[in-house]
């Protein structure tokens, strides 16, 4: 298994218990390794999605302006992840051109931490968008709070999804202080 | 290996194609970029949705045709080609609002085609062509688009105002992510975005025509203000050089006589301070008078009640020996009634020792005693001085020692019952 000593293993095996046929970017299989955990993330935005519709209609319905604001907003959020998310970059294989650089072992490694980060972030976000749901139907807890959490979950997924570019670009993040 | 593209135009958003048909002898390839998608439908099921990869040996070719003579291969192969990136849909409307007024416009809906959903275009290419365009969509989706969400949100609109308003454009999203969720979902689309795009109305336009027209009439006022400006300012600018050109005729001619009248002034003004002069010498000398007589006056009230405060020393040293001598005339006074009482109370006890006190005697000592009392007065100083000299007015009183049969006492100056003053 290239890239995935003993450190990424547990990383690998909690994204298996999800995603049975990730191999944490084996040799011959980095494609298909990327664009499963791709699919995983869009499945779990799309989630997200539905539930932030069923919010949206609900409250819109009962003239709930704000909430289906909130809703809203949160959907468009999913959105705009789902396109980042099938719109970016998995990397070169070989490099041909000088400006090219091909993905080394250390990358991968790294992308299967950063891919376990960001499924636990985007599952996250779906128990939240869960939970909302479920504070509309039975009126426990603060349904806009619920809402606005996801929709900050939502944020971050893509803030963190967008650090991928990074690793497999090789460039080395400064270490916060 | 020949590239099979499934797309020529930008206005084809999907596309189904029967694999079979494809014939030629090289094979075919199909490259799918990250926002294109494919799913495959073989013998009638859905096979496998693939993007951002090449599909190889997709038709054509001696391998695919010999194993369809041999009946290996599948006998119904469908490609379903399709966009997923959002792409806009403009769907033209026409609505009343609720003042009457005709709302035109478009209406943009922002939808994509999700990868999972693409075999939803199946119900889609079930009653249409194979080539599915902007167009068509537009189409189908029109009608429940005008009915359930722009007219009753436009319809909702009071007047132009509300329907440019930001609560409109919310409300039509809104309405629209409910209300057509049901038909694109059955599509395979999701509706990203939604908004209206209005053109103006009539009254609209009226007003707009009628605002130029105004702004065309008073730029038309200010022009003639300005010219009348002008007018005026040239005017004020003839009739100031006209005076100035009097004034200078004027003062050429008024210049002959300056000569004298500056010399005429001259002594004017001479005489004028020599006046002033005067004036302040006068003025001085007046104020000196003035002042002299004021310390003169003062001077004699100062003589004045020097001389006062000495006739109030003098008189509060009379005054104090007057006192001195009141009292040492008092307490000379007081011995000698002393020594007289008892004087007479030694002769009164040898009278009672002796038995010759009687009423008659008692009376004779009353008597007596009452008149040297009446002599000696009340102890002050007019008494002393009537004891000692006794004046004429006083010697009625002493004469008179009866009135209304009381005995008239030393300092008495009224009788109790009458009222008769002893002066």
């Amino acid at each position: 298994m290239i890239g995935t000593p003993l450190d990424v293993l547990p990383y690998v095996r909690g994204i298996q218990l999800i995603l049975t046929g990730y191999s944490g970017y084996s040799k011959g299989k980095r494609k298909h390794t990327d664009q499963i955990i791709r699919d995983e993330i869009i499945r779990a935005g799309g989630r997200v999605r539905s539930h932030m519709q069923n919010v949206h209609d609900i409250c819109f319905q009962d003239n709930d302006l704000t909430s289906a604001r909130a809703a809203k907003k949160c959907m468009e959020e999913c959105d705009m992840l789902t396109n980042d998310v099938e719109k970016s970059s998995t990397g070169m294989d070989h490099a041909f051109l000088s400006g090219q650089r091909s993905t080394s072992g250390g990358d991968l490694k790294k992308l299967v931490k950063h891919d376990h980060d960001v499924i636990e972030m985007v599952t996250a976000a779906v128990n939240l968008a869960n939970s909302a749901e479920h504070s509309l139907a039975t009126g426990e807890g603060e349904l806009l709070q619920i809402l606005r959490q996801t929709t900050q979950k939502m944020s971050s997924c893509r803030g963190f999804f967008g650090a991928r570019t990074v690793i497999l670009s090789g460039l080395k993040q400064k270490k916060k202080k | 290996m020949a590239d099979y593209r499934w797309r020529d135009e930008p206005n084809i958003i999907a596309r189904m194609i029967n694999a079979d048909k494809i014939k030629t002898f090289s094979t075919q390839q199909v490259i799918l970029k990250p926002n294109e998608a494919m799913a495959m439908i073989m013998d009638g099921r859905i096979g496998d949705i693939l993007s951002e990869t090449v599909v190889k040996n997709l038709a054509g070719g001696f391998g695919r045709w010999f194993g369809e003579q041999m009946g290996v291969a599948a006998t119904d192969r469908r490609l379903l080609f399709a966009m997923t990136g959002p792409m806009d849909y403009m769907v033209p409307f026409e609505a009343a609002m609720s003042d009457g007024q005709m709302a035109k416009g478009h209406a943009n809906l922002r939808l994509k085609i999700a990868k999972d959903d693409l075999p939803k275009l199946l119900n889609i290419f079930a009653n249409r062509a194979p080539t599915l365009r902007r167009d068509d969509v537009a189409a189908i989706i029109q009608s429940e688009l005008l009915n359930k969400v722009i007219q009753p949100c436009v319809a909702a609109c009071n007047d132009t105002e509300e329907l440019r308003g930001a609560s409109f454009q919310e409300r039509l999203e809104m309405t629209a992510e409910m209300e057509m969720r049901n038909l694109l979902s059955n599509m395979g689309f999701t509706l990203l975005k939604a908004f209206a795009i209005t053109n103006p109305t009539d009254m609209e336009l009226v007003d707009r025509h009628r605002a130029r027209q105004a702004a065309i009439a008073a730029g038309e006022s200010v022009n003639a203000e300005h010219a009348a400006h002008m007018f005026h300012q040239q005017e004020i600018s003839a009739l100031a050089r006209i005076e100035m050109e009097v004034n200078i005729a004027r003062a050429q001619a008024a210049g002959r006589v300056t000569v004298e009248m500056e010399s005429e002034l001259k002594e004017l003004r001479k005489q004028e301070a020599h006046w002033q002069a005067e004036f302040k010498r006068d003025k001085a000398l007046q104020d000196l008078e003035l002042e002299k007589v004021q310390t003169l006056h003062d001077l004699d009230q100062d003589k004045k009640q020097t001389k006062v405060d000495q006739a109030m020393a003098m008189f509060d040293q009379v005054q104090k020996k007057k006192a001195d001598r009141i009292g040492q005339m008092q307490d000379h006074q007081n011995q000698r009634m002393d020594n007289q009482n008892d004087a007479q109370m030694k002769m009164m006890e040898m009278a009672k020792e002796a038995g010759a006190l009687t009423s008659d005697v008692m009376q004779e000592f009353l008597k007596q005693q009452t008149a040297q009392k009446a002599i000696d007065g009340d102890g002050t100083e007019g008494g002393s001085r009537y004891s000692s000299s006794p004046t004429p007015q006083s010697q009625p009183t002493t004469n008179v020692d009866t009135c209304c049969g009381l005995v008239v006492q030393p300092g008495w100056s009224a009788c109790p019952k009458c009222g008769k003053t002893f002066a």
